[in-house]
């Protein structure tokens, strides 16, 4: 036997998907996840699935696993104690961020604190100017006096980020080098080597928050291999990436910005190759879990990327999947405002204490209880069993609200939905408008806990195609990563004009980039051929932002600059609805992006039907404050082929598909349900 | 549906969302640097007597949100579905305020009875007159500042007027980028509508324009929640912009805020006659416009953070605004600059809320904020314009925290422009650029720093303009016992033969080796800086904010090398 293994570990839950590589089958296992005790979750399901499925340790071939230890680490603030060198006249880099406050109408607001307070930012005697013409290097003394300092005042390691190191690399490197020569303990980040992009202060908090999570992200590793290895687990280890792709574990260890997303990203990724394998080219996925609802726009199976991901109170600016909070998840709070209007969110009771109806100390009403209260989820046990519905909590919880609001509960429930619902539309109504597209000619892909809860009345809003919910919503990030490719990008400054003899001289670059990018996919292990794709970042002269634009190899070896030219101009008129083909056009940089393809289960076909399908049980469901007739069935009762119509709730182990009135249910030969609108 | 209590907020979302997408689409397809770098544009939705009811809730200038476009969609006694008009005249209905920001309207129709009114405006960079970008402080009449176009029909029934583009076209610098921003303001516009057509259709058309009274009530009643939380009284403050460029005396702006009960007067009598330089700002003396009422919402939304901003916010307040004044000015005054004047009456109006609350304001942001350009020949000959970014003050320090460094406050709403960008650009060196020690006025907190900036000129003939500069005469004021903020500097060769203060001139003129050094005016601080805790001057001095120095002598707080004596 092989196997391959995807894990996602997750706040409440660590998922995992299990490809038997030579039958294809799938098989998926939740259990509670351990952040007291990391790497003890895994401990127990591979016991368990030794148990349940006879895997054998030594049988597991491929091994991802993706993590929020890094960004929990920047949300907790309990990183590391770091020194910053910075060129000298410019330490205020992270003092000053980009200068705008975050509430702008209000008067109390002040930037988020740094990472790295400014009594441990020193400034280095150093200059590159912006040709990388090195004006002024750094003198040893004046390093060791810095070093001398930051150990003064308790650093634990140092992040260097000067002027222009984009551009040229040495006087950083010349500083790491006199640091591992006098204080070899302390570790060294650098920005040129995190990723070199112009721009001091996104390159710098880039490199900021790389070295902030290295030591936690470091040590969850190494505990995660021991566990692997005592079990017996002998396979190389990969993790996932915020770009979607893995790369090996020693990587991870040094190049820790890059997994800072990896979960959220794996869930983009798996939406992307379920759907596409099911035939839906256009989708935005909607991941809605206890204290986030995230959604990504996919295009024939591929998340879209950007750059400026939020993380906590910053932002990195690696290429990242491009997420969208849409929410904050079936945590949020309801409540009645000073001037007796019904209110919902921003605060939310998240998975700690969570909603009432959860019994585990929360009291105040939540968008879940609103669901609980109308009576539409809570008919079959959730989650494994770890936890179970108490209606009469959560009409317990929604009670408060009856005497101000002066309606019954299950109005208010169905309100409560109503404003949620209408808080989600707003979001992604603005993501459609900045992507320029139309949500009618997209299908919502429901997953994690409580996408497929509220997805219909998010698509009935948006007039979308119809939602789609797959066999197992709750691994679909686990698989995200069984399935992603090994893939890393790379990144040169340029900074010149689209020009002959300007493009013609960039062969030396391209080779020295995919140079680097293939003796990457190698160190991974990898075996099999490796596709690269060239892109750069282009503007018009005086613009302040890029667009990335693909390349093709036929343009930038042979110098083709007019070819170049021309499709930043199509890309512009693309997203921004017009073009000046007659404007110079300037390359800020070249970007390559190389990618190891990995095998991917094929989607099975489920059985086909034979009759129809029976509800197990009826309920009265209350669906926008009108009590109806629902049906209560059980998702593993269907089978390809088979239809119902809403009013209908669909109840399977890891979430509950709510099926509004007006809304027709059929399942595709791949077991997902493609639920669509009947009536206007 | 019909909307309550229940269902406000569902409305509200909807509306919200339509605004959120007018932006979205004017940020993606504008041309001009200002909107997508600086945001400064606006798009709203308005009642059909023309209050504004829904706003982004991200982007745009934060001046707008409770605009009435009543004065100008009363231009026109009919409209079609398909009709936009447009207008940049700043005396024409005063909803325009200089000529740059041009602004355009649509009507929205459901099953043919008109809902509301699609509206927005873009500060286009330049619309012809006597200086590039239309904008000096040294113009003095209207007619300097650029084409003026009065309220018409750019389109009638979806049809273009070609004569407005041809108007446009012989009349300024840019042309291309004039119309590609207007191309971007009709498909924002166009948006709108079908957003809107699409709400209307959902809630009904009865229900939704009773709705969009219920959001506009709402605000009104939060602000009114507000306002009564504040003790009725006569709050007299007045402030003054350093000087006008003709005389170069001083100009005052002084407000009385008289509250009662739920009610607020901004009565800003005493404000200097109108002057001969562009600062002046065409209100048309209209009760609520939205220039004379930033620092009143400011105020508000910092009480409340929950306040929806729209033009019910407004209702429980109205200006008294004197003809012929700085703040009411009269045709031909020239008003390119009344932005300045406007951070002035947001200056006053959180000094006479301080006033009233001296335990919940802070003082206010000192206004001046730099917006520094410069004009040169680039390597390969051709002419280089670049804005290398904002240099201004903190934010004001406030009663629970020193305020925030570099920009804050009223002023915090800009972005700044990296060096790195800058130096690959423009032939110029950075020396430095951060926060200077010393600026932020010493109190129990202290004010923000003020942000720094040096650099080198390496080319010929270089222009260095710094718009808006203030603050080099008048420091910002602190509250209750704080000291001032540290007055602004403009300097040209520091330490140098041929040293030389700049006050607050905004253009100069710089060869190779010149150095330009410029450092923004200090916020002020809030309370007596000798009750400020021992251990916050400490870690101000550690962090470079304050010298020993001046922690000895304003703070009473003597630190040796070891921490405090």
């Amino acid at each position: 036997m092989a196997y391959r293994i995807g894990v996602d570990v997750g706040g409440s839950f660590t998922d995992f998907a299990v490809l038997n590589a030579q039958t294809g089958e799938l098989a998926t296992l939740k259990v509670f996840s351990r952040p007291d005790a990391p790497g003890e979750e895994i401990r127990l399901a591979l016991d368990t699935l030794k148990a349940r499925d006879g895997l054998d340790p030594q049988d597991v071939r491929y091994f991802t696993h993706g993590t929020t230890v890094g960004v929990n680490t920047v949300l907790q603030r309990n990183g590391e104690t770091l020194a910053l060198f910075t060129t000298r006249n410019f330490e205020d880099v992270l003092d000053v961020a980009r200068l705008k406050i975050p509430q702008i109408h209000n008067l109390y607001s002040v930037r988020p604190e740094p990472l790295i307070s400014r009594d441990r930012v020193f400034g280095i005697g150093e200059r590159t100017l912006a040709t990388g013409e090195v004006l002024q290097a750094p003198d040893v003394a004046d390093v060791a006096a810095a070093v001398a300092a930051a150990r003064g005042a308790g650093c634990q390691g140092i992040v260097i980020a000067f002027l222009h190191a984009y551009r040229n690399p040495a006087n950083e490197r010349a500083v790491a080098q006199i640091i591992a020569g006098i204080a070899p303990d302390l570790a060294v980040v650098t920005s040129s080597a995190t990723w070199p992009i112009i721009r001091e202060y996104e390159r710098t908090i880039t490199a900021v928050i790389s070295g902030y999570v290295q030591a936690r992200v470091a040590h969850y590793l190494d505990r995660f291999e021991r566990v692997l290895h005592d079990k017996g687990v002998s396979c190389p280890l990969l993790i996932t990436k915020s770009n979607g792709g893995v790369m090996a574990i020693a990587e991870a260890r040094n190049q820790c910005v890059q997994m800072i997303l990896s979960g959220t990203a794996s869930g983009v990724i798996g939406a992307g190759y379920l759907a596409r394998g099911s035939g839906f080219d256009r989708i935005m996925s909607l991941d809605i879990g206890g204290t986030s609802a995230d959604v990504a726009v996919i295009l024939d199976g591929e998340a879209q990327y950007g750059v400026g991901e939020q993380i906590g109170d910053f932002q990195i600016h690696v290429p990242s999947v491009a997420v969208s909070s849409v929410g904050q998840g079936g945590g949020s709070i309801a409540w009645v405002d000073a001037y007796g209007v019904l209110q919902v969110g921003p605060h939310s009771a998240g998975s700690t204490p969570g909603p009432a109806c959860y019994g585990r100390g929360g009291t105040r009403p939540t968008i879940t209880d609103a669901m609980a209260a109308a009576n539409l989820i809570g008919h079959m046990p959730l989650g494994y069993g770890a936890v179970t519905v108490d209606r009469a909590a959560a009409r317990a919880a929604i009670a408060p609200l009856v005497g101000p609001l002066g309606a019954t509960i299950e109005g208010i429930a169905g309100n409560i939905i109503e404003i949620s619902v209408s808080g989600m539309y707003a979001e992604v109504s603005a993501l459609t408008s900045r992507f320029a597209i139309d949500p009618r000619e997209f299908h919502l892909f429901a997953f994690g806990g409580a996408g497929a809860m509220l997805a219909c009345f998010l698509a009935r809003e948006l007039d979308m195609q119809g939602v789609v919910v797959p066999p197992t919503p709750g691994v679909v990030s686990a698989l995200g990563g069984l399935i992603a490719d090994l893939k890393n990008d790379f990144v040169r400054t340029i900074y010149c004009g689209v020009t002959e003899t300007a493009i013609g001289s960039l062969g030396p670059v391209c080779d020295a980039l995919e140079a680097t990018a293939r003796a990457w996919l190698e160190a991974q292990g990898h075996e099999g051929g490796a596709e690269l794709r060239f892109s750069a970042d282009m503007r018009y002269p005086g613009q302040s932002f890029e667009i990335e634009t693909p390349l093709a190899d036929a343009w930038l070896r042979p110098g083709d600059a007019a070819a170049i030219r021309s499709a930043f101009h199509d890309a512009h008129a693309r997203l921004y609805g017009h073009s000046d083909p007659a404007a110079p056009v300037q390359m800020i940089s070249l970007r390559l992006v190389i990618r190891g393809r990995t095998p991917k289960p094929a989607l099975t076909p489920i059985p086909v039907a034979t009759g129809p399908i029976e509800p197990r049980l009826r309920v009265e469901g209350w669906f926008d404050g009108q009590g109806h007739d629902t049906a209560v069935y059980h998702r593993q009762d269907f089978a390809a082929g088979h239809r119902c119509c809403g009013p209908a709730i669909i109840a399977q182990d890891d979430t509950t598909t709510v099926v509004p009135p007006g809304f027709a249910v059929r399942v595709d030969r791949f077991g997902n349900l493609v639920i669509t609108r009947t009536e206007p | 549906m019909a909307i309550d209590r229940r269902t406000l907020k569902v409305l509200a979302n909807f509306c919200s969302a339509a605004a959120d997408a007018m932006a979205f689409t004017l940020m993606r397809t504008a041309h001009s640097a200002f909107v997508k770098e600086t945001e400064d544009f606006s798009c709203q939705v308005v009642t059909r007597e023309g209050l504004a009811f829904a706003n982004p809730r991200q982007f745009g200038a934060p001046w707008y949100s409770g605009i009435d476009y009543g004065p100008l969609l009363a231009m026109f006694d009919r409209y079609a579905e398909g009709d936009v008009a447009i207008t940049n005249d700043p005396y024409s209905g005063f909803v325009a305020t200089h000529s740059p920001d041009i602004h355009v309207w649509k009507p929205v129709f459901h099953q043919g009875r008109l809902a509301c009114f699609v509206v927005g405006h873009i500060h286009n960079t330049d619309v012809g007159g006597a200086v590039p970008a239309s904008l000096s402080r040294t113009l003095t009449e209207i007619e300097q500042e650029g084409l003026r176009i009065p309220p018409v029909k750019l389109m009638e029934r979806g049809v273009l007027n070609p004569f407005i583009a041809a108007l446009i076209r012989s009349n300024v610098r840019m042309p291309g980028q004039n119309l590609g921003d207007l191309q971007a303001q009709i498909a924002s516009v166009n948006v709108g509508e079908r957003k809107m057509q699409e709400i209307v259709r959902r809630f009904g058309f009865e229900d939704f324009i009773d709705g969009v009274h219920q959001i506009l009530d709402y605000a009104e009643a939060q602000t009114r929640a507000i306002l009564r939380r504040v003790p009725d009284g006569d709050y007299f403050f007045a402030d003054y912009a350093d000087e006008d460029s003709v005389n170069g005396r001083p100009c005052r702006i002084a407000l009385t805020l008289k509250i009662r009960d739920d009610e607020a007067i901004l009565d800003y009598t005493g404000s200097d006659p109108q002057l001969g330089s562009s600062l002046n700002m065409p209100t048309g003396g209209r009760e609520r416009h939205p220039l004379v009422m930033v620092g009143l919402t400011y105020a508000l939304f910092t009480l409340d953070n929950a306040l929806m901003l729209n033009a019910g916010t407004l209702r429980p307040a109205r200006a008294i605004l004197p003809v012929g004044s700085v703040v009411n000015c009269t045709r031909p005054a020239a008003v390119g600059m009344r932005s300045l004047t406007c951070a002035m009456t947001q200056i006053v109006t959180i000094g006479a809320f301080a006033q009233a609350l001296p335990d919940l304001m802070p003082a206010a942001a000192p206004g001046g904020n730099a917006i520094m350009n410069v004009k040169t020949t680039g390597r390969d000959g051709h002419t280089v314009m670049a804005s290398i970014g904002p240099v201004g003050g903190g934010g004001g320090a406030t009663p629970f925290g020193d305020g925030s460094d570099g920009a804050g406050g009223a002023t915090g709403f800009l972005r700044n422009t990296p060096l790195e960008i800058t130096e690959a650009e423009v032939p110029i060196r950075f020396l430095r650029y951060g926060l200077e020690p010393d600026t932020g006025a010493p109190g129990t907190w202290r004010g923000g720093l003020s942000a720094v900036m040096a650099f080198e000129v390496s080319a010929p003939e270089t222009v260095v303009t710094a718009r808006n500069r203030n603050r080099s005469i008048f420091p910002a004021w602190g509250v209750k016992g704080a000291h001032p903020g540290a007055v602004s500097r403009f300097v040209l060769n520091p330490g140098r033969p041929g040293e030389r203060s700049l006050g607050n001139t905004d253009l100069v003129a710089c060869g190779p080796g010149d150095v330009i050094h410029v450092v923004g005016p200090g916020a002020g601080g809030y309370g007596d800086p000798l009750r400020r805790a021992p251990a916050s001057v400490l870690r101000d001095v550690r962090k470079g904010a304050v010298s020993r120095d001046r922690a000895e002598r304003d703070y009473g707080v003597i630190i040796g090398d070891d921490g405090i004596d």
